[in-house]
């Protein structure tokens, strides 16, 4: 049983963003951290490792040089070995593009259960894992707050709109989880030592057999016009005022802008 | 290929979901600026019987992929074909997670252009146009089809984003989806079904929310914003602290990994809005907060904050809305 985690290297939440000319993210000016929706998938997936349910965890990035850190986090996590693919070709790829990206290196890694986090911190489609499985002809299992292996399948818990369902699908299977399947762990001192000798590849489009014309241009969309928010008015505060007033004084405002 | 707008319409209990009626707004908007028509693609308890009914929502056509329960994405191939079939300008998916599967298998299935989630859509001359809050919100950023891009351009849109159409009257023409082989998404099954106790709201669909995070306290304390939701015609929303907390179930939290919101009015009570929680419901087109801090982020983007206790507030608020009414 081999899982194979995909993550994405993100600009930290906190990091100041830049456009570049060309209105691509500029992922050189901004501090970079692994996807945190992704970090949910590796603890899902090292936790199904523990527990002997796989036998191997490998991970997979698609992105420029620079997201080898992020592989390299993810193995001091855990897990055994991490491929990258990467090339010049790739830069600006779009949700399309990439699911074909992944599918391919998927196709070369073979795994039973490809794990993805629920959404990228940083464009939030979720539409990548979707589309590698129809690519890869494969059940999609998504939005798992936890995922179980047994006898040939994939099994998860997912949220209805009151409830929950259990899914279930026979291996190979894409899936996603939720941030419900349990806090990621801190990678130690040991794991971040031992993350040093674990085998991390990286490949260009002809190594996983995609030949980059086929991509044309890496998207079938293209941003036109990037630009800050709207300036929104500001804040107005209300201070040091009875319970009573901050009550009228909410009241009048709702009244003002007719939502009450 | 055709100048059409499809859209998914979701049908639950025998009824169409808000969002299948927002997206006949949009698609019917958009289906006017293009020359072409707005098409529902049905599916879910009650399309069937309710697919002829999106006529007075919008929709000139439906094609009714099918009316079972059990997840969106088993009609995948069945919405391929029927796409594949018509090849329209564009597909609008609703941004929940049952629209995002299947907008997700339709991009890889058929290798198409995908956008969102989007907060604005529309057809200058022939060319689709989408704008979108990226990077947590710090850019918005506007795009379309790359040249010689296959249609339709799959558009995610968050709900609100359109109006559904009052007092419409009309009939949308309803054929059956193109036969299909199920394929590979139709191996997933629901092995078990745990419906709640407890009805729970959809979030997404809210036009007023009343949100509570840590400074509530505990699940009596989430009774006041109960009260106030009641008295505002809202849903009652939560912050992952709130959830985590075991106050109020996970389908009610907003945020990174909870529902993305986007009501007329958001009340935040006892919510420090934090960067998780602002993704969720920064598009909320009033934002009016309470807080005992008053060095809390929310007290940043918020459009008017209160510096207070909300255990004091809300309630008098409650009572002051009711009588307002009257």
């Amino acid at each position: 049983m081999k899982i194979v985690v995909c993550i994405k290297q993100v600009p930290a939440t906190t990091a100041e963003k830049r456009y570049t000319a060309d209105l691509r993210l500029d992922r050189a000016s901004a501090e970079s951290v692994i996807n945190p929706l992704d970090e949910y998938a590796i603890e899902q997936a090292l936790r199904l490792a523990e527990a002997g349910a796989a036998e191997s965890v490998a991970y997979l990035s698609m992105g420029p040089d620079s997201a080898a850190e992020a592989l390299r986090r993810a193995l001091a996590m855990g897990g055994d070995e991490a491929h990258l693919v990467t090339d010049d070709a790739l830069a600006g790829a779009d949700e399309w593009a990439t699911a074909k990206v992944l599918a391919a290196a998927l196709d070369k890694l073979g795994p039973d259960v490809t794990l993805m986090g629920m959404a990228s911190d940083d464009a939030r489609g979720s539409l990548v894992p979707g589309a590698v499985a129809a690519l890869r002809g494969l059940p999609l299992l998504s939005y798992g707050s936890e995922l179980s292996l047994a006898d040939g399948s994939a099994r998860i818990r997912r949220l209805t709109a009151t409830g929950y369902d259990m899914i279930e699908a026979p291996l190979p299977v894409v899936a996603t989880v939720t941030d419900q399947v349990g806090e990621p762990r801190y990678a130690s001192l040991k794991g971040i030592m031992a993350a040093k000798r674990k085998p991390l590849e990286t490949w260009s489009l002809g190594d996983i057999g995609v030949e980059g014309g086929s991509l044309r241009g890496a998207a079938l969309t293209r941003v036109v016009e990037a630009k800050p928010p709207e300036a929104k008015p500001p804040t107005e505060r209300v201070e040091n005022v009875s319970a009573d007033e901050a009550a009228a004084k909410i009241a009048d405002w709702l009244a003002a802008r007719k939502l009450i | 290929m055709s100048n059409d707008v499809f859209f998914l319409a979701e049908f639950a209990d025998g009824q169409p979901a808000r969002s299948a009626l927002e997206l006949a707004a949009g698609a019917s908007e958009l289906a006017g600026q293009s020359g072409g028509a707005a098409v529902a693609l049905a599916y879910g308890p009650g399309a069937a019987e309710g697919a002829a009914g999106l006529g007075a929502a919008g929709a000139a056509r439906a094609v009714v992929l099918g009316s079972e329960p059990g997840p969106a994405i088993s009609y995948a191939a069945a919405a391929a074909e029927a796409v594949k079939a018509a090849e329209p300008l564009a597909l609008l998916a609703p941004a929940t997670p049952n629209g995002r599967d299947l907008a997700a298998a339709l991009v890889g299935l058929l290798e198409l252009p995908a956008f969102g989630p989007v907060r604005a859509a529309r057809i200058e001359g022939s060319t689709l146009r989408t704008e979108q809050a990226t990077l947590q919100g710090t850019v918005i950023t506007v795009s379309e089809p790359a040249d010689g891009a296959p249609q339709p351009a799959v558009v995610l849109v968050l709900a609100n984003t359109f109006t559904p159409t009052e007092g419409g009257s009309g009939t949308a023409e309803v054929s059956e989806a193109p036969a299909a082989e199920v394929g590979a998404f139709g191996k997933a099954r629901v092995a078990e079904s745990h419906p709640a106790e407890a009805a729970v709201v959809n979030l997404e669909e809210a036009t007023v929310i009343v949100a509570g995070g840590r400074g509530v306290g505990s699940e009596a304390g989430f009774e006041p914003l109960h009260e106030l939701a009641a008295a505002l015609g809202g849903a009652v929303g939560a912050s992952r602290a709130a959830a985590d907390a075991g106050w109020i179930p996970y389908q009610l939290q907003i945020g990174q990994t909870g529902k993305v919101v986007k009501p007329s009015l958001y009340i935040g009570l006892g919510i420090s809005g934090a960067i998780q929680h602002r993704v969720g419901m920064q598009t909320a087109e009033n934002v009016v907060a309470v807080n005992k801090d008053p060095d809390a982020p929310i007290g940043e983007f918020a459009d008017l904050f209160v510096v207070g206790d909300l255990f004091q507030i809300v309630p008098r608020l409650t009572e002051e809305i009711k009588r307002r009414k009257g």
